[in-house]
């Protein structure tokens, strides 16, 4: 049985709580993070096979530059969940504020609650689950890698989208500039569910709207400038 | 980048403790200025005036002009001026004056004429202390944590538009209207067009800074009729740019958020009393414990709170 480590964030300076989670990882153990605050920057650039649950709300970029680490967070996260994490698994519990798993390379962010605007903004790997919906630009500009939403989408969805997909069950408030809505193939609707069965998340019923880029703005025209303007 | 925060209290209370609490957690955001609007005990007798004076070596020839302009329009110091003791060069001034004969806009417009002396605030609660430094450095030298009272907002600037001095430090007054202030985070790209109207209007700005705009445009709107909900609410398509600001009157504080929704901004509602801020954990300096946090994160957004519902209940 693997020992579990308590670290307690509180008034401390962020470097010293996140060294000391680097250190009860590097002993071996499984790391608990109490008492947090919403402080912003905790478990940045966790190694891989680390296993660290935050308990309580977390404030910005926790997670980020993930190496591999599986991270959870028992209630709500702030803006830049995730951003630029490689590989690994974040999970949490609550609501995740603006920008979700931006820049991210690979790995899994999985949101039990809503996401807030710019969920996956110029993400270039990796997958997004979140069970509630997404907000608004979510997916703006992503290169590659999957957002699914199970509840729906805000404003904009999957604007500006260059790669990647954007995978909607619920309803959308409005598509973004140069999106387009495909039928998916009967695989990538498996691999989707595969995934989602893999956390818990079976239901054959879903309605699918898949999101790719229209691939009007990959080359810029000037006589197409409209196509740019999204007021 | 800029952080902003606004405390409301059901009942009087620690309000100064818990802005400068909050501001200190959000120094990182801007240690340019620091500056808090502070609502107190209304005086139904008179004004409470806040003032800047460029020169601690001219005060008492500065307060003498100053007191003959305000008995020329038909007041007076209802108590004698105080001041900071620091020994800087500039000067925060506080006076208690009885209401001019004359319209408001008027004494304050031959007031701003003298020269030496800048009005920062005019209310009947409203007293809006800011000043150059950090959250810590203002909050000790103006004695801020020990303000008791039932609101105010809070700014830690972060200087992008316009110069750093005391006088361009947030909050802004809405010049000439009483108890109304303001806290923006963002830029407006509007701000010379809109100005341009108001000042062709009659109503004149303290400073550069597109946030004073903003507080003299939405007391503009009220004065027109709009109540703060309707003024907030146009303001969304009015104002160009970016935005998240907090604005306060005697009795309510208001929030708004622009299209493109860049700032960010969390709030605690406990019964009566409310914790706004442009980060959580500012809030949660407040609010420790775990509580259910609501963000402001969509984008087109407009709230209000009312001031003192403990009493309005009872």
């Amino acid at each position: 049985m693997t020992a579990v480590a308590y670290v307690e964030v509180g008034d401390r300076p962020i470097k010293a709580v996140n060294d000391d989670i680097r250190a009860a990882i590097a002993a071996g153990n499984e790391v608990v993070v109490t008492n947090t605050l919403s402080r912003h920057n905790l478990g940045i650039g966790l190694p891989d096979g680390a296993k660290v649950r935050f308990e309580g709300s977390v404030g910005y970029y926790c997670g980020g530059l993930n190496n591999g680490a599986h991270i959870e967070i028992t209630r709500d996260a702030g803006w830049g969940l995730g951003e630029a994490m490689a590989a690994g698994e974040i999970l949490v519990q609550g609501y995740v504020g603006m920008s979700a798993g931006a820049s991210m390379r690979g790995g899994l962010i999985h949101i039990r609650g809503d996401a807030g605007p710019r969920c996956g903004v110029a993400m270039k790997g990796g997958d997004i689950i979140v069970e509630g919906r997404i907000g608004y630009l979510s997916g703006f500009m992503a290169h590659a890698g999957r957002i699914i939403a199970l509840g729906g989408a805000g404003d904009a969805c999957a604007d500006s989208l260059w790669g990647g997909e954007v995978w909607v069950a619920g309803p959308i408030a409005s598509l973004g500039v140069d999106t387009k809505v495909v039928e998916p193939e009967p695989a990538e609707v498996e691999a989707v569910e595969k995934l989602l069965a893999s956390r818990g998340l079976d239901d054959a019923g879903r309605d699918w709207k898949k999101i790719v880029s229209a691939q009007k703005l990959w080359y810029f025209d000037s006589r197409d400038s409209r196509a740019w303007l999204m007021i | 980048m800029c952080g902003i925060a606004g405390r409301i209290l059901g009942r009087p209370g620690t309000v100064g403790a818990d802005l400068v609490a909050m501001m200190e957690a959000m120094v990182h955001r801007g240690g340019d200025s620091t500056g808090f609007a502070l609502y107190g005990e209304r005086r139904d007798d008179g004004y409470i005036v806040r003032v800047v004076g460029d020169d601690r070596r001219r005060l008492s020839a500065d307060l003498e002009t100053f007191l003959g302009v305000l008995r020329d329009c038909g007041g007076d110091f209802l108590e004698d001026p105080t001041w900071d003791d620091t020994g800087q060069r500039h000067v925060s001034v506080r006076m208690i004056v009885s209401p001019p004969r004359v319209d408001l806009a008027d004494w304050v417009a031959r007031a701003d004429a003298i020269g030496g002396f800048q009005i920062q605030s005019v209310g009947r609660s409203l007293e809006i202390v800011k000043d150059v430094g950090t959250a810590q450095e203002v909050a000790a030298k103006h004695r801020v944590a020990t303000f008791v009272g039932t609101h105010g907002i809070a700014n830690a600037r972060m200087a992008t538009e316009s110069k750093v001095s005391p006088t361009a430090s947030h909050p802004f007054w809405a010049r000439p209207f009483p108890d109304v202030a303001i806290v923006h985070n963002g830029q407006l790209t509007n701000y010379f067009l809109l100005k341009d109207r108001l000042t062709r209007k009659g109503y004149r700005f303290l400073t550069e800074n597109d946030s004073e705009l903003i507080a003299v445009w939405i007391s503009d709107q009220m004065a027109k009729g709009h109540d703060l909900e309707s003024a907030l609410e146009r303001s969304l398509r009015a104002l160009d740019g970016v935005f998240t600001y907090l604005i306060t009157t005697a009795d309510r504080l208001g929030m708004a958020k622009d299209r493109w929704a860049i700032k960010p901004l969390a709030a605690v509602e406990d019964g009566p009393d409310l914790a706004i801020a442009t980060e959580e954990q500012a809030v949660r300096k407040v609010y420790p414990g775990e509580v259910a946090v609501q963000t402001f994160d969509g984008p087109d957004q407009t709230a209000t709170w009312a001031v003192g519902m403990v009493e309005v209940m009872r």
